[in-house]
């Protein structure tokens, strides 16, 4: 077991907070979501978004990207009130982005949960020419900027919300394996 | 060490402020405190209290004349000269600011102000203060608290907005408190009511939960058993029979002091158990929790 990954526990509401926001890099909000608790509001990403600020429907309010997502989160975060609590839930990228902000905003131990869900996708931290590579599906992905084959480990960085890719042939130049899906 | 009284000042008359000094007195930062041992007539006591900030390197503390006494604070008001010597443990800090907050609302009554004096003259510390007294100590208390619209002195409980208050600080804000017992609780469950999370709540009290019943405590490994009076905690009776329990802060706050309960139901006045293990009644904190059985069997 990698010390560096994370380990994420189910989703679930914390009846302790006076109010929750959910934010998520999938379409839909997660399933389980406590209706005796008030003011929720959930936030996702629809690519079909209304991509303006619309009044939210309900509950529920829709972005076209995570980046607006994530830019409505520090603007939200900056003028919410103590007893919030934030739960992101998605990608492991998205999610530590989304914990980011919110410790920038004063949030910490017992405010903030992440949940990993969706796709096992990846952002890839080059660490050669120091690209940020989103959404890689396998474990050998070549960088679009320096063109390294990367291998992408298990160490992730929080600070980053990335895996390390490292050069796949830096031993035996041209030797590159499989690429496999990621399991987790 | 060995400290002189260098200054006694009379803020009220049930308040004054004591000034020590000597050679090379170690630095303590914002929220430290100092355990004086008082001379009394049956036995020596050990009072902890707060340094209000001293920019000149000098410790300085408040004293308030408590009704019931248990000696300390009655020798400091009507016996204590300047020039007068105490034996004195270096300052400990337990109260530190919390390192990653970038705003602090600070809550205190009657006393309790003492810690935040020292904070509040702390560079760079941003800081709104809500004091209670009672009517007749407004006088001193308002010549204490530092200048400026972000320190609020209420002369009743009711007066302040608490409520409102707590609910509309913003997430960057952690919340400090430090009063009487009930004056605490009152606080920190209101706040978790309102979704504080528990790391954001940090508490200093002191000993004044001592006051209560007499019980005795037997020790199982010393074999001996201890009366404890009403007005003197456990960590005293033991010490006053010659033992030497471990202990710090004297005030319910470190940890230290901490024992295992073996038989008997402790009453806890600390704030360093979590619920369940004070639910459990499996240890307590011996500077501040009695007993509601008359007996406890301690493993010590
Ligand atoms: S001495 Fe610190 S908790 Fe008792």
């Amino acid at each position: 077991m990698n010390k560096s990954r994370p380990v994420y526990a189910p989703f679930k509401l914390d009846p302790s907070g006076a109010a929750h926001l959910i934010v998520t890099s999938l379409a839909a909000p997660p399933a389980g979501l406590d209706d005796t608790l008030s003011e929720v509001e959930v936030w996702t990403v629809a690519r079909t978004g209304p991509g303006i600020p619309v009044p939210m429907v309900g509950a529920q309010r829709p972005f076209r990207s995570r980046t607006e997502l994530l830019a409505q989160l520090e603007h939200r975060l900056g003028r919410a009130a103590i007893g919030l609590r934030l739960y992101a839930i998605g990608s492991e990228a998205f999610i530590w982005d989304a914990a980011n902000i919110a410790v920038a905003a004063g949030m910490g131990h017992g405010e903030i949960f992440t949940h990993q869900a969706g796709p096992r996708l990846r952002r890839v931290y080059c660490t050669h020419c120091r690209t940020m590579i989103e959404d890689v599906a396998v474990n050998i992905a070549p960088c679009p900027a320096c063109d390294a084959v990367l291998s992408v480990r298990d160490h992730f960085s929080r600070r980053l919300a990335a895996f390390m890719g490292v050069k796949v042939d830096a031993e035996v130049p041209g030797e590159i394996p499989a690429p496999e899906e990621f399991a987790t | 060490m060995n400290l002189a009284i260098a200054d006694i000042e009379t803020l009220s008359p049930g308040l004054k402020r004591f000034t020590f000094t000597g050679a090379e007195l170690p630095w303590a930062g914002p929220g430290s405190h100092l355990v004086l041992e008082i001379p009394g007539a049956e036995r020596t006591r050990k009072n902890a209290y707060s340094l209000i900030a001293a920019p000149d390197g000098a410790y300085r503390i408040v004293v308030r004349r408590v009704e019931r006494s248990r000696g300390g604070s009655h020798w400091l008001h009507d016996h204590a000269r300047p020039g007068d010597v105490l034996e004195v443990r270096a300052p400990q800090n337990f109260f530190h600011p919390p390192r990653n907050a970038k705003r602090h609302l600070l809550l205190s009554a009657g006393i309790g102000i003492t810690p935040f004096l020292a904070y509040a003259q702390t560079s760079g510390l941003v800081y709104e203060l809500h004091h209670c007294c009672k009517p007749e100590e407004a006088h001193s208390f308002r010549a204490l608290l530092p200048q400026g619209a972000n320190a609020v002195l209420h002369t009743n409980r009711e007066a302040l907005n608490l409520h409102g208050l707590l609910a509309r600080q913003k997430l960057e804000t952690h919340l400090s408190i430090c009063g009487p017992e009930s004056f605490m609780d009152h606080a920190i469950s209101l706040a978790k009511s309102l979704g504080w999370p528990p790391a954001k709540i940090h508490l200093e009290s002191f000993g004044s939960a001592n006051w209560g019943n007499p019980f005795s405590v037997r020790l199982k490994r010393s074999g001996i058993t201890v009366d404890v009076r009403p007005g003197e905690s456990v960590l005293e009776a033991l010490e006053a029979a010659g033992l030497n329990p471990p202990c710090l802060c004297r005030g319910g706050a470190c940890g230290e002091c901490r024992m295992s309960v073996l038989e008997g139901t402790p009453e806890h006045h600390d704030h360093y158990l979590s619920e369940s293990e004070k639910t459990s009644g499996k240890s307590m904190m011996i500077c501040v929790s009695r007993a509601i059985t008359p007996e406890l069997l301690l493993d010590f």
